[in-house]
């Protein structure tokens, strides 16, 4: 058996071998060129995984770079660490016609470690460094790879980012059956993936895959790009053998193998929570004390060394030295809340501002984030264990709205995190401001947010005056020359509520034109940014955060001035929001300015970029609308 | 005109004995009132703040090694919140090939807290401390301490010893954060002599003296120990706010409080003195003897063929000189490494048309001359490092070539596509330079720019009845402005050249598109673009209202803070033109125009005019926005943002159409 699989694997590689010669840019035919920047000719990997504890990886690429822009395409590099490593890696140059001008042996890949800052990881880099002397030129790479860990088939993401575009790849992947691969195909056009399966060996190919350019406003690449999973039932990890069959079963085996044992806490440590949570019967009660012990206790550093890549560093360490990665303070926090009595389970995501789900459909090790879910009746309460300083339940867009692997010694499921809609995340401003004869303004305002938009002011709380000063005057850009004279602010955690008290004042708000004064009435809550035009948009529209923003500000007018112009009152309904902002004089020299705009979010046909383009232009032109003044 | 343009002021540092209280730098001593403490006394605001820093370099005689630089830190730092927790984290790089190696040794490491009103200190443990190879060459020591909470205080104390004598340790009094003491101290036996350089608005007390040692000439033998004297110096700060970083700056580095100390002379017993830079003329001519300089400027076996086929027919010295640029331009190809000194060879970087600076920019030195031109390698230190006080060789990081041609000097510089005689890449435009000629005899070259770059825009525009904008623009580029524009934009395609403009301007959409002038260096580069707008003019009642410069009018004002405390750094001194013609809609007629500008700055420092005239159905702006200075000193700063309010405030002006 084991013979046969051996030969059959010869046999295929030797098929594949690359087999294209004219290396010239001169074969690249004009649909790959277009809006590409570098063109993948050929990137071919084979996959063997003979055992359980070994999968050896045979890359060969061959990618033409057009000009500097698509250099980062050259992807002549191996990451590497303990149970891993570089067999043979090489790359040769050849130039534009296709003659070779430069080979690079692997003592001449340069190395160097992924850590950085705050995180410590085993992780290391072999990378060529290489000058190109002429463009186009193209590489011709080459390496082998081989890992004891076989719970990590890279995913095959053919198309690989945008103005490249592919002429070949293939993937190819070997495996020995009782393991149990498994594959599944995302995002790709119909007929696009070659699909062949035959023994034990799956071959893909996909070829003329054009050039994708950046567009404003899209879901995220892993939403659309074409890609591939790969996955083992049975896999090995670190010294660990584990099954994903379903994902009940592959929870219990992630409960059972990395977290049980990690847990355990001192009596000490014990009583003194038992002892903050005994003034509550209610669990969420108590959770919120636990959350808050935690925070004051603890910091965030990334140490990922070794099985401490996968396995959370143990709660009675981190109780000790008060600092951990995600999934150790995702632990300790569990232990806690065991101890004080509350059901807690550690949650496996995909922790990015570009929100990614954990595949359902596809049983698999994934994610690169863990965080905290708290049963709370039939909802789920979600703790970021890595912040010190979010509100207990608060989740922001790091996390929210995505599918997670809710990780428990039996009955592991997906779920959803929180999600904030529109109507949730809002900014409820109330305040004035007065105009001299001059055109100066000053000011109070009062500005209330929550949801998403409390996600992204509660930092300002501790930030240094001259960071506020900062903020503020970018924030505010459309007044020019402001002084700032007060910045209260309040982070009140019990409601998810930021406060803003600010007092502004700035000269020659108004132009000045003859015996006129010109001014844009919406003074603190200006929207002027338009999304990009595009002649032919391709990508689906999403909004990805919603909003609800309602302004109140009372105007007063200069003595001496009556008002020659001002704006129509104006109602903008589309799919994608509602815009309203009404001019209400309540005497001669006061006026009212009331203006609310709801953004829904949510995805949309590519045909519907352009209305929301013009929703936005709209919204831009109206938070600019002028009134004018003239003396008397 | 004269103005004070100095931007870096010399320090004479008065040495006097520090007397009355004296502040005590130990570990260990951590108070319950520290622990207590809320917020820093000064500003409020910090996360954390260095309670001291101490430091002390001293030399240590080992048998067989030589003397060796050894270099001890104590640190106790208090953490007021949680964005003070990575102060609580260290990370120290050091040089590490395998063999004449430092070693980082770190001690006495603890948190402090406060637990029931009494003091409780944990200890730092293996299992903190982290080594990490970050290449071959540099490792880093990491140490994470435990139990830091809001208020915690916590001490550590590194060691680092170094056989690399010449690579004097650098002391920083000031931080990100407040530093209440910092006291930092060198002992130098008196073989050795070091040049402190110091640089930063906060100035040390310093103190010195002498004191007696010996080193014992090995164990069991009748040598008698060798006695020698130490030069004991002290240097000590309190009270050093939290630096700040600021927009328009070339390197932060260049204002922070702190101490380098660069190596002059070695005088061992019974040896020859060798003295080391002390002027500029010495370091330019000890970089000159560096085999890595002079020598591979003197190499011409691997071009002379090369180089003689080029220059066959050709007799200006001007048109050789471009000959030879263009050559060396096209050929060669920078690999993104600094330095003035050749690595591998400036004749293998020829063969394989990749280099670093100096081999680039020797090899067209050494091929200039080659050609008979008077040609000469200028000392550069980049706008990204630190700029020196005094004299020494770390001071640069660059060579670029002189050509002298009549009474004329032109700065070449190979390592940029874009770059022309005399428009150099931007990170060689830094303060002086150093010339140095074939007899090791050296002249100080100012780098920055002294004229305008120019960049000029035309609109010929039409507005119609609804407010509407359209029209064509075209925008040149002249000297920097071009080589900015070639750098950044020149080589992206058209689409993305129009998606930066609709950027850029707001609310204007491009139809077609196009670049003249990109390949041809000697020719400004232009951009030229037809536009639509049509939420540029605000129709109220009868009227319109628009903005005289349409679009390219200055809206916001780049100076936003209320004062500065770093020189203003514009790279190069600019001129803007503008040319603006716009043609009314039927049935409309102009009702007021603002009246021409003249707004300047004191001493010719910036300006701006414009004057406005309309005729018939058409209006006409033409208008100048000057900065006359690359670098303008932060003395200037409230005058600077005061023109610019005016500035923007005149250009905000609107002209008034009314229906007729």
């Amino acid at each position: 058996m084991l013979l046969r699989f051996t030969v059959l694997l010869l046999l295929l590689s030797q098929n594949y071998l690359y087999a294209q010669n004219d290396l010239s840019v001169a074969a690249i035919p004009d649909s790959l060129r277009k809006n590409a920047n570098a063109v993948v000719r050929l990137d071919e990997k084979i996959i063997s995984i003979p055992s359980i504890k070994s999968l050896q990886v045979e890359n060969k690429r061959v990618v033409t770079i057009l000009n500097e822009h698509g250099l980062g395409y050259i992807n002549a590099a191996e990451f590497f660490d303990k149970s891993s490593n570089v067999k043979s890696i090489q790359a040769v140059i050849y130039n534009s016609a296709g003659k070779e001008i430069k080979k690079i042996k692997k003592k001449d890949f340069k190395e160097r470690s992924l850590s950085e800052g705050s995180i410590l990881t085993d992780n290391r880099l072999l990378y060529l460094d290489y000058t190109p002397i002429a463009y186009p030129f193209t590489v011709v790479y080459t390496s082998e790879t081989e890992t004891s860990n076989t719970a990590f088939i890279p995913q095959w993401s053919p198309l690989e980012g945008l103005y490249v575009s592919i002429e070949k790849a293939t993937m190819q992947i070997s495996c020995d059956p009782e393991l149990g691969f498994k594959y599944k195909a995302y995002n790709f056009e119909d007929g696009v993936l070659q699909a062949d399966e035959k023994g034990n060996t799956l071959q893909l190919t996909v070829e003329n895959l054009t050039a994708q350019k950046r567009e404003e406003y899209s879901p995220s690449y892993h939403k659309i790009f074409p890609r591939v999973l790969f996955g083992l039932t049975n896999f090995y990890l670190e010294g660990v053998k584990g099954e994903a069959k379903d994902w009940n079963s592959f929870g219990t085996w992630m409960y059972d193998n990395l977290l049980t044992g990690t847990d355990e806490l001192s009596k000490e440590t014990i009583k003194t929570v038992q002892d903050l949570t005994a003034v509550t019967d209610s669990p969420i009660e108590k959770a919120k004390i636990v959350y808050e012990y935690m925070q004051g206790k603890t910091r965030y550093i990334s140490i990922q060394l070794g099985i401490g890549g996968w396995k959370p560093m143990l709660a009675k360490d981190v109780d000790r030295l008060g600092y951990g990665d995600c999934k150790a303070l995702t632990n300790y926090t569990r232990a806690l809340l065991n101890a004080a009595g509350v059901e807690a389970y550690y949650a496996v995501i995909y922790g990015d501002r570009d929100k990614r789900d954990i595949v359902e459909d596809f049983v698999s090790m994934q994610g690169n984030h863990v965080i905290l879910a708290i049963p709370d009746n039939n909802e789920l309460v979600w703790l970021e264990c890595t912040s010190q300083q979010l509100p207990f339940g608060f989740q922001g867009d790091f996390t929210d709205n995505r599918k997670a692997l809710l990780v428990k010694p039996e009955q592991s499921c997906i779920v959803r995190t929180h999600v904030y809609t529109g109507d949730k995340n809002t900014q409820i401003s109330k305040g004035g401001y007065t105009m001299t004869e001059n055109g100066a303004i000053s000011g109070e305002i009062e500005i209330v947010s929550a949801g998403l938009q409390y996600d992204n002011r509660y930092t300002y709380a501790t930030a240094s005056p001259d960071d506020l000063d900062r903020i503020y005057k970018s924030r505010f850009s459309n007044i020019n020359n402001l002084k700032l004279h007060k910045t209260d602010l309040k982070n009140d955690t019990d409601t998810q509520q930021f406060i803003e008290e600010i007092a502004v004042e700035a000269q020659s708000y108004a132009t000045k034109t003859g015996d006129r004064l010109i001014f844009a009435i919406n003074a603190f809550n200006q929207i002027s940014s338009v999304p990009q035009r595009y002649r032919d948009r391709k990508n689906p529209l999403e909004i990805s955060m919603g909003f609800y923003d309602v302004d109140e500000v009372t105007i007063q007018l200069p003595e001496g001035f009556t008002v020659e112009a001002k704006p129509d009152n104006v109602t903008i309904n589309e799919k994608f929001g509602e815009y309203k902002a009404e001019y209400i004089m309540v005497s001669p020299n006061e006026m009212l300015y009331k203006r609310s705009l709801l953004m829904k979010e949510g995805l949309y046909d590519s045909a519907d970029y352009d209305a929301y383009r013009q929703f936005r232009e709209k919204i831009a032109r109206n938070d600019n609308a002028k009134a004018v003044l003239v003396k008397n | 005109m004269v103005i004070r343009f100095f931007v870096f002021t010399i320090f004479i540092l008065s040495f006097c004995n520090v007397q009355g209280q004296q502040f005590e730098y130990k570990l260990g001593d951590v108070t319950v009132a520290e622990l207590e403490q809320k917020k820093h006394p000064i500003d409020e605001s910090a996360p954390a703040a260095i309670l001291f820093s101490k430091g002390e370099t001293y030399m240590m005689y080992q048998k067989g090694e030589g003397f060796k630089l050894v270099t001890e830190v104590d640190m106790k730092i208090k953490i007021y919140n949680k964005d003070g927790y990575s102060w609580a984290n260290k990370a120290i790089s050091y040089y590490d090939p395998g063999s004449n190696r430092e070693t980082v040794d770190i001690s006495k490491a603890y948190t402090y807290n406060l637990e029931d009103g009494k003091v409780k200190k944990a200890r730092l443990k293996n299992e903190g401390e982290f080594t990490e190879e970050v290449n071959k060459y540099w490792k880093v020591k990491k140490i994470v301490m435990p139990e830091v909470k809001e208020g915690s205080i916590v001490e550590y104390r590194y060691m680092i010893t170094s056989p690399l004598i010449s690579s004097f340790p650098e002391w920083r009094f000031q931080e990100e954060i407040p530093v209440n003491h910092s006291m930092y101290t060198t002992k130098i036996p008196e073989y050795f002599n070091y040049t402190p350089n110091f640089r930063g608005y906060y100035i040390p007390k310093v103190s010195k003296k002498t004191t007696s040692k010996n080193i014992a000439m090995g164990g069991s033998s009748t040598a008698s120990p060798l006695n020698y004297q130490e030069a004991v110096t002290t240097y000590e700060l309190t009270d050093v706010p939290a630096m700040k970083d600021e927009s328009f700056i070339n390197t932060i580095d260049n204002y922070i409080s702190s101490i380098e100390h660069e190596i002059t002379m070695i005088s061992y017993p019974n040896e020859p003195i060798q003295s080391f830079s002390t002027t500029w003329e010495a370091v330019a001519k000890t970089i000159y003897e560096n085999d890595n300089f002079g020598n591979e400027l003197n190499k011409t076996g691997y071009f002379e063929d090369d180089i003689a086929a080029l220059l066959s027919g050709i007799t200006k010295p001007e048109e050789k000189m471009n000959a030879v640029y263009n050559f060396v331009k096209n050929r060669m190809n920078w690999n993104e490494y600094y330095g003035y000194s050749s690595i591998d060879g400036v004749r293998k970087a020829y063969k394989e048309k990749v280099g670093n600076i100096a081999d680039i920019n020797l090899m067209l030195t050494a091929m200039l001359r080659y050609a008979g031109l008077d040609a000469n390698p200028v000392l550069v230190t980049t706008r990204s490092s630190k700029i020196a006080l005094f004299p020494n060789r770390t001071a640069f990081n660059y060579v670029v070539s002189a050509v002298q041609l009549g009474e004329d000097m032109v700065l070449l510089d190979a390592t940029s596509k874009s770059a022309l005689p005399s428009i150099l890449p931007f990170r060689a435009l830094n303060w002086t330079g150093r010339l140095i000629k074939k007899d090791g005899t050296s002249q100080a070259i100012e780098m920055i720019p002294k004229s305008p770059s120019m960049e000029s825009v035309s609109v010929m525009a039409t507005l119609d009845q609804e407010g509407n904008l359209s029209g064509q623009v075209k925008e040149q580029y002249y000297d920097y402005n071009a080589y900015a524009f070639r750098e950044g934009n020149s080589t992206l395609s058209n689409e993305s050249n129009r998606q930066r403009l609709e950027k850029k301007h707001n609310g204007i959409a491009i139809e077609e598109y196009s670049i003249e002038g990109s390949k041809d260096l000697a020719e400004p580069v232009a951009e030229k673009y037809d536009f639509t707008h049509n939420g540029i003019a605000d129709i109220i009642g009868d009227k319109i209202y628009i903005n005289p410069l349409l679009f390219f009018s200055i809206d916001e004002n780049p100076f936003k803070q209320e004062k500065r405390e770093y020189p203003i750094d514009f790279v190069y001194p600019r001129q803007d033109r503008f040319m603006i013609n716009i043609t009314l809609p039927d049935g409309y007629a102009v009702e007021s125009v603002p009246e021409p500008a003249s707004i300047a700055m004191e001493q010719g420092i910036a300006g701006f005019t414009y004057n406005i005239v309309a005729s018939g159905n058409r209006i006409q702006l033409r208008g100048v926005m000057q900065i006359s200075y690359a670098t303008i000193p932060q003395d200037y700063y409230g005058a600077l943002k005061d023109f610019f309010q005016k500035v923007i405030e005149k250009q905000g002006e609107k002209i008034v159409i009314a229906r007729t």
